[in-house]
């Protein structure tokens, strides 16, 4: 703990921060628009960025294919399970109390976590492709991480233009805004939110198969995620889009920064820290309130 | 109505004493399993009290339990402390712990508590690997061998009925009262003039209580504990199950899910212990969209059944 924290080390932990921001910006604004749109938070979002990891794995390890072109492919797949699980189950309870949603969620993430230990066992799989790391002036930058974050952006930044500038996007703001006023003016109500859900799913599925890429994978890696991504939508502004990005950016370097001054150990006690502040000090976000 | 209220009360006497006098003849399996219906009754009542009561889903109440259990463990071997004033420290421990989580989480509606809940368990397993001089880290830490089963099936088991009977209490009471209009609406609640914060904080504070003894009094009687057996998820999901099967937000829904769980558990699902979190899910969701109100909310719709058992 004596160690002298030079300018290089805060640069490294301020590079590494937004490289795993990016990513959990893109597995937030998949809850956040489950929750703008629908008001449901969906405990199930972190087992179905599990499924999505588990798609680049068996992609990657039995055709061979290159695991930064199966995200695509992971992320329609999991838009589809997205769709079916609202078309089943989720759809029931979009106009309950919050306690139904709440544990139907639950109760979809448990059993998911149970197919896929008993389906996949509960080893740790690892996408080897790419190792190594780029020295830029003194800082090393991880190689899969830089890509993933190239990955991340990209997505995120089509999802907003999306969002901003089609037709279906406007419709989908347009619900989160207002669900009645929405439906006056003609937009599918029933039909945005197996679209949102699908699209939130699919964002999930993409973070799942960066992560493949960098870190080794498991049935329970989710749950972890689902509360981080409701961390970042907490810090960014419940309902605040945009928000997400902040949050996702600011997640990441409080927790590097938290692994260089404290220890990589307590990198959760960190994540949780900051989510009680937060709810104690600015409930609203740091944006503040909705501004879809 | 009379008649049958006396019929009841004189099966509940009956069914007191014949566990009172269980473990003087019971097999060591059989005082085992009854102490382990216990802990379910008494983690299952709590639950209930938050998340069934206020309708504020903690999916994170094993975080008492392993708190509790931690807590008693530390002070019986380091400070020496007897068991059972262990378990009551285990107890206020859990309420401690619950009044720094629920004070941020609760002041607000929606979903930030749950969220909250969630990651509980995680933070206190990280922080238990953390302190591994006080905590024996992933090693775990063994109590001094005791035989105190025993006693500890009776101490459990007043813990049980404590939780049920003050359920009762409370569901009876005007404060229940309050805790169910802030479930049903918590607007409405507030415009009522009830201070919805504190009494959400109250009913938080009791329903931590109990796991936090029940997990002191496990950790007595297994004489070892470490991080993975007191804070798995699947602790959490097991009360959450017996609560929604047995219908939340009563008296003896809690009771009768956790018995029908634990037999059917024993009986059936020991076998298949690979499926076993798949059904738990399978029946959240199940219950959740067909019978919301559990196996007594259905009994007291047919029977008519008073709204306070």
């Amino acid at each position: 703990m004596t160690v002298a924290i030079t300018p290089e080390m805060i640069g490294q932990v301020v590079i590494s921060g937004v490289l795993s921001g990016a990513l959990y910006a893109m597995v937030a604004l998949g809850l956040a628009l489950i929750f703008g749109v629908m008001r449901v938070i969906n405990i199930a979002h972190g087992s179905l960025l599990m499924l999505g990891a588990y798609v680049t794995y068996f992609l990657y390890s039995q055709t061979g294919m290159n695991p930064f072109l199966t995200v695509p492919i992971a992320m329609a797949a999991l838009f589809v399970v997205g769709v079916v699980l609202q078309r089943t189950l989720v759809f029931r309870v979009v106009d309950a109390p919050e306690l139904s949603s709440l544990l139907l969620t639950f109760g979809i993430s448990i059993a998911l976590v149970n197919l896929a230990q008993n389906a996949f066992t509960s080893d740790l799989r690892a996408v080897e492709y790419i190792t190594g790391s780029w020295l830029v002036g003194g800082l090393a930058l991880s190689k899969p991480r830089v890509i993933a974050f190239a990955f991340a952006a990209a997505v995120t930044a089509l999802a907003f233009l999306f969002l901003k500038s089609t037709r279906l996007g406007k419709a989908i703001r347009a619900t989160s805004q207002s669900r009645e006023v929405a439906m006056v003016c003609g937009v599918n109500v029933a039909r945005i939110h197996l679209l949102t859900f699908g699209l939130a799913s699919a964002l999930a599925a993409g973070g799942g198969a960066l992560l493949a890429v960098i870190v080794a994978i498991q049935p329970e890696m989710g749950g972890v995620w689902t509360f981080k991504s409701f961390l970042v939508i907490v810090l960014g502004g419940a309902g605040n889009y945009p928000g997400a990005l902040l949050g996702g950016l600011l997640l990441g370097l409080v927790e590097q920064l938290a692994s260089l001054f404290l220890t990589t150990q307590l990198s959760e006690v960190v994540a949780y820290v900051l989510l009680v502040l937060v709810l104690l000090v600015r409930p609203a976000g740091l944006l503040g309130g909705r501004q879809t | 109505m009379k008649g049958s209220r006396g019929v009841v009360a004189a099966a509940l006497a009956v069914a007191l004493v014949a566990l009172v006098v269980y473990p003087v003849f019971g097999t060591g399996y059989g005082v085992r399993s009854t102490l382990q219906v216990f802990m379910w009754i008494a983690l299952a009542g709590s639950w209930n009290l938050i998340s069934g009561l206020t309708g504020y889903v903690s999916f994170g109440h094993v975080a008492f339990y392993g708190a509790g259990a931690y807590t008693g463990a530390i002070l019986v071997t380091s400070a020496g402390w007897s068991w059972p004033v262990a378990a009551l420290a285990g107890g206020a421990a859990a309420g401690v712990l619950a009044l720094l989580i629920g004070y941020p989480c609760l002041r607000l509606k929606g979903p930030y508590f749950a969220i909250a809940m969630l990651g509980l368990n995680e933070v206190l397993r990280a922080l238990v690997s953390y302190f591994e001089g006080l905590t024996g880290g992933g090693n775990g830490l063994s109590l001094p061998t005791a035989d105190v089963t025993r006693p500890i099936y009776y101490v459990m088991g007043l813990l049980a009925l404590a939780v049920t009977a003050g359920t009762y209490l409370i569901i009876t009471s005007r404060f229940g009262l309050r805790l169910m209009t802030i479930r049903e609406d918590e607007i409405a609640a507030e415009a009522m003039g009830i201070d919805t914060f504190h009494h959400k904080l109250v009913a938080f504070l009791l329903s931590a209580v109990g796991p936090g003894i029940a997990g002191a009094l496990t950790a007595r009687d297994q004489g070892y504990i470490e991080p993975i057996s007191v804070f798995p998820l699947a602790i959490t999901v097991t009360m959450i199950v017996m609560v929604l099967f047995g219908g939340k937000g009563t008296v003896w829904g809690p009771v009768m899910g956790a018995v029908a769980l634990f037999v059917i558990q024993e009986l059936v699902w020991a076998h298949y212990p690979y499926v076993h979190p798949l059904l738990f899910g399978a029946i959240i969701v199940a219950v959740v969209l067909l019978m919301p109100r559990g196996v007594l909310g259905l009994l007291q719709l047919k029977y008519r059944l008073p709204r306070t058992i």
